[in-house]
């Protein structure tokens, strides 16, 4: 991965590679889709790459409970790609995986609030701004907190990696808290466990919106522009440039300006009722998290018994592996294995593994490990007079434990079993960190669509409760049945 | 039919049996008696190796059984064994037991399995049961059903190890009858049992085991009437009092 100099509103490229390597909680994007460059040209088409989670430049908008990419990069974009006679297509992607989808040229060009440096410059091009942003102090309306002197002694909040953290570090005595969101942040100084927070003035006047209890200030001398990137040597530089220009003139701009950040009602509705038309969406989740649940917990059941097998096995160092295995999964937290199978899979292999093979090949290893010691414990658990009176009948080893002893073991670990079942439907939440679009991901992409925190993740704490209710449910069910046979 | 020779058998330093040597003739009906702890369990299971000899030599119809390139599969398929404690599949209905070996072993057809498997519930009289559970059944019932499951796979020659020893006194009865019968009936059988009365009406022979050695091996009314061997006595002294 490129270290990547530190100067957008996001997470710094070195800090994703630090937090890939230690496996740290982190959130964002889906994985870019590859596109058939030889169709995409033959069809005068434009790939624009971007990461849709930034509101209002570009973001997921669910509230008709479909998933639609839109926002003021969006707008720009389609009317550039107009003027110059393409077609637009957009790639979603991880922030980080922007500028390596622009030098490998899947992309055409990134909008996506890309903040214009000069470091950026050395590897990439850049188009003119076409947006200035400045920063701002968040903070309570009675804090008194509006200038740069005032925040001395006081905790202020960034995002981690983003360029504010930056700015925040040079605030004469201030002290310095980072968290992963913004609305995490902001979480934090509703609570007043943060004084204050250095956001950029788009987020700052959206959170205002949404939160009365709070006021911005502009942070003097903080002026930064996005512009448009492009791989080194791109001939759409000069086309691009131009046909900015002429939307700053016929002020296009100004009305795009109008149509995404000024047009912001105050809200009249409550939260619940401003997610409602989202919580389709959202739900859409729940066959993506039972997909990951069920599809995990067959293979790692296959690869339970086969685990288990080799731990009653006669040869020792097919035991031996199989502790060795048990061992490390159980021993690894899953969300390091998975990100580590995540993001070292493509380095090593070059397969650009999915998040949702990277999910299912992580829960099924790990819940493998599990599964073959609750198995062998089964095992051992059914009554040794039946290998003795299948073996004097002649019955091979093999159909002995797969008819015999195995159907019986799994019975002794049913409940066990429902257990892990449930564990892992709660476990998979994890994979909305690698961008997998499963219920808690899909409340985070809606929380920062309607900057609201609690709301979303409220709808799928019910959902995932519910799901296990029932699935505790029928796995009652099932024991009974089962104890009747015998 | 079968052969033992010089059987031993250690379980690491502890010696189980020492030197064994008879013979089952076909249609015999043999009893193996003797004092717990003797070895004759473990003489037994040697028969149809669910242990294996730690030396000699055990012949059936003249083939070395012991021998390491012997099919064991097909010799215990042919030699089956009914347990003390029935061992009966828990999750599999009565007449599914019965047919299960005869299907996956011997490659019987469902059809074929099953009219064997019915003919054989039949005769254990229990018919009525085939589709229910074991653990609807009562011991003397599961012996039975054991019985017939192991007579299923057709056997030459079959073993009882304690076959009523786990079961209340009012069901020994008919799990006797079964064996009785299935004896006249011309079956090979070696039975390790604690029934006197059962082995002196239904044996052709008595093997008297005592520490791990064959103390006596003569016919019922001999060993009953006039023992040879002192430790025969105290043992007959005790069980028939």
């Amino acid at each position: 991965m490129i270290t990547w100099e530190l100067s957008r509103r996001r997470r710094q490229f070195f800090w994703m590679a630090a937090l890939t390597c230690l496996g740290v909680l982190f959130f964002n994007g889906f994985f870019g889709q590859s596109v058939d460059r030889a169709i995409a040209q033959s069809s005068k088409t434009l790939t624009m790459g971007t990461s849709a989670d930034y509101k209002p430049f570009e973001f997921h908008d669910t509230s008709s409970g479909q998933d639609k990419i839109v926002g003021y990069d969006i707008d720009v974009a389609e009317r550039i790609a107009k003027d110059l006679g393409f077609e637009l297509k957009i790639n979603d992607m991880d922030f980080n995986g922007l500028i390596p989808a622009l030098q490998s040229k899947r992309v055409d060009f990134v909008m996506s609030g890309v903040t214009l440096t000069a470091e950026r410059k050395k590897s990439i091009d850049f188009s003119d701004i076409y947006y200035i942003v400045q920063n701002t102090i968040l903070a309570k309306k009675d804090s008194g907190l509006t200038t740069e002197a005032s925040l001395n002694g006081k905790i202020v909040g960034t995002q981690l990696g983003s360029v504010q953290q930056k700015v925040a570090k040079k605030i004469p005595g201030a002290k310095l808290e980072t968290r992963n969101k913004i609305s995490e942040l902001i979480q934090e100084l509703n609570a007043g466990r943060i004084d204050a927070v250095i956001v950029e003035d788009v987020s700052a006047k959206s959170y205002v919106n949404i939160n009365p209890n709070l006021q911005f200030s502009v942070l003097q001398g903080n002026e930064e522009g996005y512009a448009i990137a492009f791989p080194k040597g791109s001939n759409l530089v000069q086309p691009f440039n131009r046909a900015i220009a002429t939307m700053k003139q016929d002020g296009t701009l100004k009305q795009l300006d109008q149509k995404w950040f000024s047009a912001q009602a105050k809200p009249t509705q409550s939260g619940f009722q401003r997610i409602l038309p989202s919580i389709p969406y959202i739900l859409g989740g729940i066959p993506v998290t039972l997909a990951f649940t069920f599809v995990s917990l067959f293979f790692g059941v296959i690869l339970a018994v086969i685990l288990a097998m080799c731990k009653i096995s006669a040869i020792a160092p097919l035991r031996w592996l199989a502790n060795a295995y048990t061992s490390v999964f159980r021993g690894v937290p899953l969300i390091v294995t998975l990100t580590l199978i995540y993001y070292a899979t493509p380095q090593l292999t070059g397969y650009k593994i999915e998040p949702f093979q990277a999910g299912v090949l992580t829960f099924a290893l790990n819940s493998g490990a599990y599964v073959s010691e609750t198995l062998r414990a089964g095992i051992v658990a059914v009554d040794k007079g039946q290998q003795e009176a299948a073996m004097s009948l002649g019955v091979p080893y093999r159909l002995m434990m797969s008819d015999i002893i195995l159907p019986q073991a799994f019975k002794n670990i049913l409940p066990a079993l429902a257990n892990e079942f449930i564990n892992l439907l709660k476990d998979s939440a994890l994979v909305s960190t690698i961008g997998a679009a499963d219920l808690l991901r899909r409340a985070t992409v809606v929380g920062a669509e309607t900057y609201l925190y609690f709301q979303p993740l409220i709808i799928v704490a019910i959902a995932y409760y519910l799901m296990i209710i029932l699935l505790t449910f029928g796995t009652s069910i099932l024991e009974k049945r089962l104890q009747k046979s015998a | 039919m079968l052969k033992v020779d010089d059987l031993h058998k250690s379980f690491g330093t502890l010696k189980v049996l020492s030197g064994i040597t008879t013979q089952v003739d076909q249609g015999e009906v043999v009893a193996i008696l003797g004092p717990s702890g003797s070895g004759k369990s473990t003489f037994l299971r040697c028969l149809n190796l669910l242990e294996q000899p730690t030396s000699g030599n055990i012949y059936f119809k003249d083939v070395r059984i012991n021998d390491p390139q012997c099919n064991i599969l097909k010799t215990r398929a042919n030699i089956v064994m009914v347990f003390q404690h029935f061992n009966l599949f828990p999750h599999l209905t009565v007449l599914q037991n019965i047919t299960y070996a005869p299907m996956k072993v011997k490659g019987l057809s469902k059809e074929q399995a099953r009219s064997i498997g019915i003919d054989l519930l039949e005769k254990v009289d229990l018919a009525e049961k085939a589709d229910v559970y074991p653990s609807r059944l009562s011991g003397g019932q599961k012996q039975r059903v054991a019985i017939a499951r192991a007579l299923a796979m057709q056997p030459e020659m079959v073993l009882f190890d304690e076959p009523t020893s786990a079961l209340d006194p009012e069901m020994v009865k008919e799990v006797l009858e079964v064996m009785q019968s299935l004896a006249q009936s011309g079956m090979t059988m070696a039975i390790v049992t604690h029934e006197m009365g059962f082995a002196r009406k239904v044996a052709n022979r008595i093997l008297f085991l005592n520490d791990g050695v064959l103390a006596e091996d003569t016919t019922p009314q001999e060993f009953f009437t006039n023992p040879q061997c002192d430790r025969a006595k105290i043992f007959l002294d005790k069980m028939l009092k």
